[in-house]
């Protein structure tokens, strides 16, 4: 039935009279060369509060079918002054294509670090957040086949998440999740961190319901919130599990916890 | 033969060295939004960046970039109305529901998004800097319609390359009074009194030129914005999330709410019996 | 500008031409030097309490034909960290060089050699990165070997596009589908990889190659096998797998020309 509608029948919808569809080429002599990508799977989210922002991110790298790894972290400390990191202020997840999220991490950490140096104090979420957004876009016509999330804690100390697409597009959010159970885990975050679709109970009939107020998580609820998002993208999706790993930033600095997931 | 002397001279490793551009980023103390882009190092990289990109054309391809849009504004005696929606979608995917695609370009000038997102927030920063340098140079503010040239201009030597932006400049300056542009990346540039742009355009024509006059009141062309929207994001699965209204007057723009689509649709039916095409009973 | 719906925001036809599939597939004509020619399959390694073992048979193949039988696929650097190739050959030999010039180069610091196996892995994934990025790919599979900063036993991963990974147990190629699970037996996690004797790692890998070569046919029945510790590399080159048992070929049904 859609292809009565749709000459592009992927694009499932109403169409005009005329050829809608976008020509293939196809024939003759085509330059076939190396594709540069390749996708290793996994998933990230984060969270932000009043006064702390969680990332996490699963630890499975996945080529295909096969299990490449059960511990590659995704989720990174940035700008630290030692190669431990462990004065830190900003984490940095990517997922997508590992080579080039490891690429972007250490630039992004040099340039941070290197900030340091030249001002003599660490950058600012919000600083660095526009800095990762033109060094992605640096490569709009090549792109790093990454979906980042950056986190913190903004210059009044509450919680920061800004997301990304591949060529840099940016946006601060409440919560975000990335990569391959992006579609499981967002709308569960959709309902349970900004409450959408959560109305209060006998306030009215209706139309007139209210909607449940929004107002930030405290640090256990979101911290219980991300395992159970993992544990329910693990046994729905293939390229997630194994390990939970997961960055707590406050103003007491960064504390790190790993969980075991389901490794089948 | 001094070719042959370095090829030797030089032990092997050192040509697998990063080059000098690379490091060149780290000395710089502030990175200005620059023009220098990575390329794949192919014959023809926009049809590279193509293949790799258009989820439109192969909806399997892998990299998905964020789209689809209804962005309006128009002039009327009291200034400029400039609404859109706030949904970025990538593919059958909806990416965000909160996205601003008004972009503040200064206090006076206003920019929208549509097309790539990335593409107009990279590009809105750069005229942004560029406007700035102007009011530097000439100790006055730069008018919308050189602003909107120097985006037309810079766009323009872009084309082919695979931008995808279209977008709107609105200002009011003294010389011009509220001055409106319609710029995108094949490098069109319009002046004009009404816009609207984007996947749901056609929707907010509609209802945008049924109700539009010069002579409306301030409060009568913000609800035809806020309206006009409403109605594509009805329309237009692209479009949706929340009304992003703004008004451009004279001494700068004022904000005037980032409102959720849905409570402002049931209010709209309920209380004025619009939309009658549409149920109001809860099963 | 295309104002239609679904096509908003994307490239036009007229603009940009036909939508060019082919960018994004690794079958058809390809260029030559972007295709390997004479390759080497599996390397697996396994880490174990004190280092870690590596092997990788003796064969180069050229498409379906075994056309050298004494190419030598692991490679030690600095009497410290054993590289196994595979993929590509003349890419493997290019690396070799490249690995000689950085040892000479190494050697002349003041206090001998300071790379370790992570710092050397750290550098091949740096290189085969920048080729990717350059459209001219090192066609890889690379297992580093050794010991890192901290004398611990170091195993990890790296490929043509520059991606890496680390793991107790590691193998490229089939080895990625055959020896992986047997190795994960024996070796689930790093704890259960810390208290494995070389004995039982030996014998692990061994048996991975066995496997290997009872079912990959770009495989061969003489291997060279390496035992990276803190008290050097043995490194041997003429290994012969022993104790094969085809008995399990009798029951095959399905493939080749036996039908039922």
């Amino acid at each position: 039935m859609s292809a009565m509608f749709s000459q592009n029948p992927l694009m499932n919808g109403p169409n005009y009279s005329f050829n809608q569809a976008p020509a293939t080429a196809s024939g003759g002599n085509t330059e076939h060369s190396f594709y540069p990508y390749t996708d290793n799977g996994g998933s990230t989210l984060a969270i932000s509060g009043n006064d702390f922002t969680i990332i996490a991110g699963d630890t499975r790298s996945t080529s295909g079918y096969s299990i490449n790894s059960r511990y590659s972290p995704k989720v990174f400390k940035i700008g630290g002054t030692t190669s431990s990191q462990d004065d830190a202020n900003l984490v940095l997840s990517v997922v997508g294509f590992a080579a080039d999220g490891e690429a972007l991490k250490e630039r992004l950490d040099a340039i941070v670090k290197m900030y340091r140096y030249q001002h003599g104090k660490p950058m600012s979420v919000k600083a660095c957040a526009q800095r990762l957004s033109t060094i992605l876009y640096g490569k709009r016509f090549f792109p790093y086949y990454v979906t980042a999330i950056l986190g913190g804690l903004d210059e009044e100390g509450k919680g920061a998440v800004y997301s990304y697409d591949p060529v840099g597009s940016y946006e601060r959010e409440q919560c975000r999740a990335a990569g391959a159970a992006a579609s499981l885990i967002m709308p569960f975050l959709d309902n349970q961190v900004n409450f959408k679709n959560q109305y209060i109970p006998g306030s009215g009939e209706g139309h007139a319901l209210q909607e449940r107020e929004n107002i930030p998580l405290p640090k256990d609820e979101v911290e219980d919130l991300v395992k159970d998002a993992f544990d329910s993208a693990v046994e729905r999706h293939i390229e997630v599990g194994d390990g939970l790993q997961m960055l707590i930033i406050t103003k007491a600095g960064i504390e790190e916890k790993y969980l075991p997931l389901k490794k089948d | 033969m001094d070719t042959l002397v370095a090829q030797y001279s030089q032990p092997m490793f050192e040509k697998e060295n990063h080059g000098e551009d690379d490091q060149m980023e780290l000395y710089q103390p502030a990175p200005s939004l620059s023009l220098k882009f990575a390329m794949p190092p192919v014959a023809q990289p926009s049809a590279w960046l193509r293949a790799a990109t258009d989820d439109h054309a192969n909806p399997n391809c892998p990299i998905k970039i964020a789209h689809g849009t209804t962005t309006l504004a128009f002039r009327f005696q009291g200034g400029i109305i400039v609404a859109t929606d706030s949904r970025a979608t990538a593919g059958n995917w909806i990416a965000s529901q909160t996205v601003k695609k008004v972009i503040e370009i200064n206090s006076c000038l206003l920019g929208t998004m549509a097309g790539g997102a990335a593409d107009c927030q990279y590009w809105l920063a750069y005229l942004g800097m560029q406007c700035r340098l102007h009011e530097l140079r000439h100790k006055r503010r730069i008018s919308v319609a050189a602003a909107s040239k120097i985006l037309a201009n810079l766009v323009y030597s872009y084309k082919g390359m695979g931008l995808s932006m279209g977008t709107m400049c609105a200002g009011v300056t003294p010389s011009e009074g509220p001055a409106l542009y319609y710029i995108d990346s094949d490098g069109t540039r319009l002046a004009g009194n009404l816009f609207c742009v984007g996947s749901g355009q056609t929707f907010a024509y509609g209802v945008l030129d049924a109700e539009y006059r010069y002579d409306l009141t301030e409060q009568e062309a913000l609800e035809l914005g806020s309206r006009s929207i409403l109605a594509a994001t009805h329309r237009d699965a692209y479009s949706g999330g929340f009304i992003n209204l703004y008004h451009v007057k004279e001494d700068g723009w004022v904000k005037h709410g980032f409102s959720d689509t849905n409570p402002i649709f049931w209010k709209t039916k309920l209380e004025k019996g619009e939309f009658s095409n549409v149920t109001s009973e809860m099963v | 500008m295309n104002h239609l719906p679904q096509a908003w925001g994307r490239p036009r036809d007229d603009v940009y031409g036909a939508y060019d599939s082919s960018y994004l597939q690794n079958g058809g004509p390809t260029q030559h030097t972007q295709r390997p020619i004479v390759t080497g399959t599996s390397v697996v390694a396994l880490k174990f309490k004190d280092g870690v073992v590596i092997a990788a048979d003796n064969l180069a193949s050229y498409g379906s034909l075994a056309r050298f039988t004494d190419v030598k696929r692991l490679r030690k650097f600095a009497e410290t960290s054993v590289v196994g190739f595979g993929g590509d050959v003349s890419d493997m030999q290019y690396l070799d060089r490249l690995l000689n010039s950085l040892d000479i180069q190494e050697a002349y610091g003041s206090s001998g050699h300071t790379l370790n196996a992570q710092n050397l892995h750290t550098y091949l994934s740096k290189v085969l990165y920048k080729r990717r990025s350059d459209f001219n790919p090192l066609w890889n599979q690379l297992l580093v070997a050794g010991l890192d900063g901290e004398s611990k036993p170091f195993l990890a991963a790296a490929d043509l596009l520059g991606t890496t990974f680390s793991s107790p147990s590691l193998a490229t190629g089939y080895g990625a589908h055959l020896a992986q699970p047997l190795l994960r037996n024996v070796a689930p996690d790093e704890e259960a990889a810390s208290k494995l004797s070389l004995e039982q790692a030996l014998e692990a890998v061994k048996e991975s190659m066995k496997v290997l070569f009872y079912r990959d046919a770009r495989s061969m029945d003489k291997y060279s096998i390496a035992v990276i510790t803190k008290d050097g590399i043995d490194l041997k080159e003429n290994e012969q797998l022993e104790k094969q048992s085809w008995a399990f070929a009798d029951q095959i049904r399905g493939y080749g020309t036996q039908v039922n």
